[in-house]
């Protein structure tokens, strides 16, 4: 059921696309005063897209949009926040070192003097009139995330926005702050508020929203009220996706001895997490970003210690592994961040090469380069890297061939372990399916750990997979277990633990 | 106190006076969030157009505001590097400072060792006769009473009105001011071109009060002290007033000391202000000059497409 009231705000056919990717297609939508909206959708669905462009921060290709059936064009963030449209972003735009209350009246209409006295009483009353608590005088640096959040909102209530799009509010609050939040959304709705909440947790949604629309590779694909949702199972596989689109072959492997464990991590975001990854097996980390694997990762790959727990890798404790420097036969990390954390942009070829080969090409304290130089130019044969010049820079190569050369120079170590996170985000099918392929050979004589927020990906090729959410594996099982398999979604979603089965 | 000291303080508040426009100019221009290390090349500028203004027209007012506008225009070309087109604020600093000081030498050849009309003396009726304060900082120009006005304008400026909020948002942190709608090149536009008006106002004063006449090298690292200052004050204005009289007070001096005849080789009492500097800004650096400063200095930003 939808509200009777015509809408404050109609999407009209938004599209939008960036290069070759359609970003927004054909985005019909309606918000409402008074009602709670949520957009809901994997990560790169196209949410924020299509948001930036209610904010005014984007422009849509085709398409319009309309306030109080109005048809209105914003070419810049001013326009929109005085069309009433405010946005709270998921990375705070605030002003760190100045006070609540002066964030509050940053780029005021009128007037020339201040009274810092006056918009710190007006600031209280604001607040109070939402029922929030906030100390005007305080300096944002001193203030929680959960704070923050609250100068955000009161600075869209300030300005007298109608339209409030909140960006994964909850990404960066505890348990008590996102109930606060909740009761600031509801309130805010029975006040007469338009809220838009885009997030990816369904649970939130279920709890917060009166409408849901499921975004999925830039279209959506369902509209719905709360009211009429019966599954959220269903809610979760038609959000997540399930297609598997590419296929490879994959044929079991003897496995080994366990190369890699790690035991009860608890702290910087995990929970508890134990894993063991023996040779011979691909084990995939699957879960929403930003539900642990970031930090599971760089605690395994030595960029920082573990807070509790333990770690242990080809035997070594943590601290004595990263303590002895040694370039072949050890442990290979394949970094989401391919442009800043696997190589440098600004320097050539062979000199990413021994970014991490240095040891191997080293006599006494002089490099050699030319033995380096040589052996790249034979791997650039062997992994196909485009264009095969050793003395182009690294930010002269596309994607898919910088992915090629970090895992032509890891590879290249004989890695014992190889941690790949992310490894095929922003390549094309091509590209995808040759890293997929590379990653399956190099199994023969390693453990991999993947990972991944691509279930597709996860599926073709992982002999088990733990999945992650809120910090916790919720469980571990081999991707034989189709009945487990079926639940990954729900999973993710944290909609379900070892224990319980949620309610359809 | 004795008169000598009486006349050294009086001496440091003028010879401060300078430092201390181009000072408050640099810290408006910081406050938007560009650094601009032309302050130097700016001050002779300024310095130069103020004479030459004087000169033909009579007018040591108009020279005075001529200055300004010089130092704004040429701190205009810092602010197109580096707003327009995207360039490294610290070398088009630095370029502006040789292309600043190397211009005015140049032109100002010509005129080296005349002498020209200017502001003198004229003690505030009533505060000139206060004990000590009097003879201090009520017998001096028109200009330094000006520079006393300035710093609590300027102060009021960024605290207190919206368009201060919003200037130094836009210094702290851009993006941010930009979602809240604000035009952050514009500003930092603005906040370049009045950094520069003060900082040339304070090569007038060069000119046009502290000799009267025009030699080359006349702002003699002045500039220099002023981007220093700007740190040592916390890029505060009433800071930078109290750091602009210590400096000028070391400057005054040392003119002293080499006058009155000392064994002390002069290279090394012309040093003393840059030792200071030095030593200043050691002492700044362990304190809470990383949290005053603001966090995008320096930092362009790209244009909106």
């Amino acid at each position: 059921m939808s509200s009777p009231h015509p809408p404050l705000v109609r999407l009209e056919k938004i599209s939008k696309s960036f290069g070759d990717v359609h970003a927004n297609r054909d985005i019909v939508l309606d918000i409402h005063a008074g009602r709670i909206k949520a957009i809901l959708g994997e990560n790169g669905a196209g949410k924020s897209t299509l948001m930036a462009m209610l904010a005014g921060q984007l422009q849509p290709d085709g398409g319009r949009i309309l306030i109080n059936g109005q048809p209105v064009r914003f070419t810049s963030t001013r326009q929109a926040i005085q069309a009433g449209i405010g946005m709270v972003y998921q990375h705070f735009k605030l002003v760190e070192a100045m006070t609540v209350a002066e964030n509050l009246f940053l780029s005021q209409e009128k007037g020339f003097w201040l009274s810092h006295r006056r918009m710190m009483e007006r600031t209280r009353q604001l607040a109070a009139r939402y029922h929030m608590t906030i100390d005007p005088a305080a300096k944002i640096d001193d203030l929680s995330m959960g704070e923050r959040q609250r100068v955000e909102i009161l600075k869209l209530l300030r300005r007298q926005s109608r339209v409030l799009i909140f960006d994964e509010p909850t990404a960066v609050l505890t348990p008590p702050e996102i109930e606060q939040l909740f009761r600031a959304l509801r309130e805010m709705s029975q006040q007469g508020k338009a809220i838009v909440f885009i997030s990816h947790k369904l649970d939130e949604v279920m709890d917060v929203a009166d409408e849901i629309a499921i975004l999925r590779k830039g279209r959506i694909i369902d509209q719905l009220d709360v009211a009429e949702v019966t599954s959220k199972a269903e809610l979760a596989r038609r959000m997540v996706g399930k297609e598997v689109l590419l296929e490879v072959d994959r044929r079991p492997c003897k496995t080994g001895n366990v190369l890699l464990e790690a035991e009860n991590l608890s702290g910087e975001g995990l929970e508890g997490v134990s894993l063991q990854l023996c040779r011979g097996e691909i084990l995939g980390i699957v879960g929403v970003a930003g539900n642990g694997q970031k930090s599971l990762a760089e605690i395994i790959c030595g960029l920082q210690p573990p807070a509790s727990g333990r770690v242990r890798i080809l035997g070594s404790d943590w601290k004595r592994f990263y303590a002895t420097r040694t370039d072949k036969k050890t442990l290979s990390y394949i970094p989401e961040d391919r442009q800043g954390l696997a190589t440098c942009l600004a320097m050539n070829l062979v000199e990413n090469f021994l970014l991490t080969t240095r040891l191997t090409f080293s006599r006494g304290v002089w490099l050699q380069r030319q033995q380096a130089r040589s052996r790249l130019q034979g791997l650039t044969g062997d992994f196909d890297i485009q264009p095969p010049n050793v003395d182009a820079t690294a930010g002269q190569l596309s994607g898919g061939n910088l992915q090629k050369l970090v895992l032509a120079r890891e590879f290249f170590r004989e890695p014992r372990v190889i941690v790949a996170e992310q490894p095929t985000q922003g390549l094309d099918v091509a590209a995808t399916e040759e890293v997929w392929k590379l990653l399956l050979a190099a199994r023969q004589n390693a453990g991999i750990l993947l990972i991944t927020g691509d279930l597709a990906e996860a599926l073709a090729l992982c002999d088990r997979v733990a999945v992650m959410f809120g910090g916790r594996i919720v469980d571990t099982f081999p991707t034989t277990d189709s009945e487990k398999v079926e639940r990954i979604g729900m999973m993710m979603a944290g909609l379900e633990t070892p224990g319980k089965v949620a309610a359809g | 106190m004795d008169g000598f000291t009486i006349s050294l303080l009086a001496a440091a508040v003028q010879s401060g006076t300078p430092i201390l426009y181009a000072t408050l100019g640099e810290i408006l221009t910081e406050k938007s969030g560009i650094l601009n290390l032309g302050v130097e090349g700016i001050m002779m500028v300024g310095a130069l157009a103020a004479f030459l203004t004087a000169l033909t027209t009579g007018s040591p007012a108009l020279g005075f505001a001529v200055g300004g506008l010089a130092g704004a225009l040429l701190a205009g070309v810092h602010a197109a590097v580096c707003l327009g087109f995207q360039g490294n604020q610290v070398v088009s600093g630095l370029a502006l400072t040789i292309l600043g000081t190397g211009l005015a030498n140049f032109l100002g050849t010509p005129f080296v060792g005349k002498s020209g009309p200017g502001f003198t003396a004229l003690p505030i009726p009533g505060l000139a006769d206060l004990p000590l304060l009097g003879p201090i900082f009520f017998r001096q120009d028109v200009l330094v009473y000006l520079s006393y006005l300035a710093v609590p304008l300027l102060w009021l400026f960024l605290r207190n009105t919206r368009w201060g909020l919003d200037l130094r948002s836009v210094g702290e942190n851009p993006a941010a001011a930009a979602a809240n709608g604000l035009n952050v090149v514009g500003w930092r536009w603005i906040g370049t071109m009045a950094g520069g008006f003060l900082t040339g106002l304070g090569g007038a004063y060069l000119s046009l009060a502290y000799t009267h006449l025009w030699t080359n090298g006349l702002s003699a690292g002045r500039g220099w002290i002023a981007v220093a200052l700007v740190i040592f004050a916390f890029w505060r204005a009433e800071r930078a007033m109290l750091g602009a009289y210590l400096f000028g007070g070391v400057m005054a001096f040392q003119l002293r000391l080499q006058a009155a005849g000392t064994h002390l080789p002069s290279s090394l009492l012309l040093m003393l202000p840059y030792a200071l500097t030095v030593i200043v800004l050691v002492l700044a650096s362990w304190r809470q000059m990383r949290s005053a400063m603001p966090a995008g200095l320096g930092i362009n930003i790209e244009p909106p497409d």
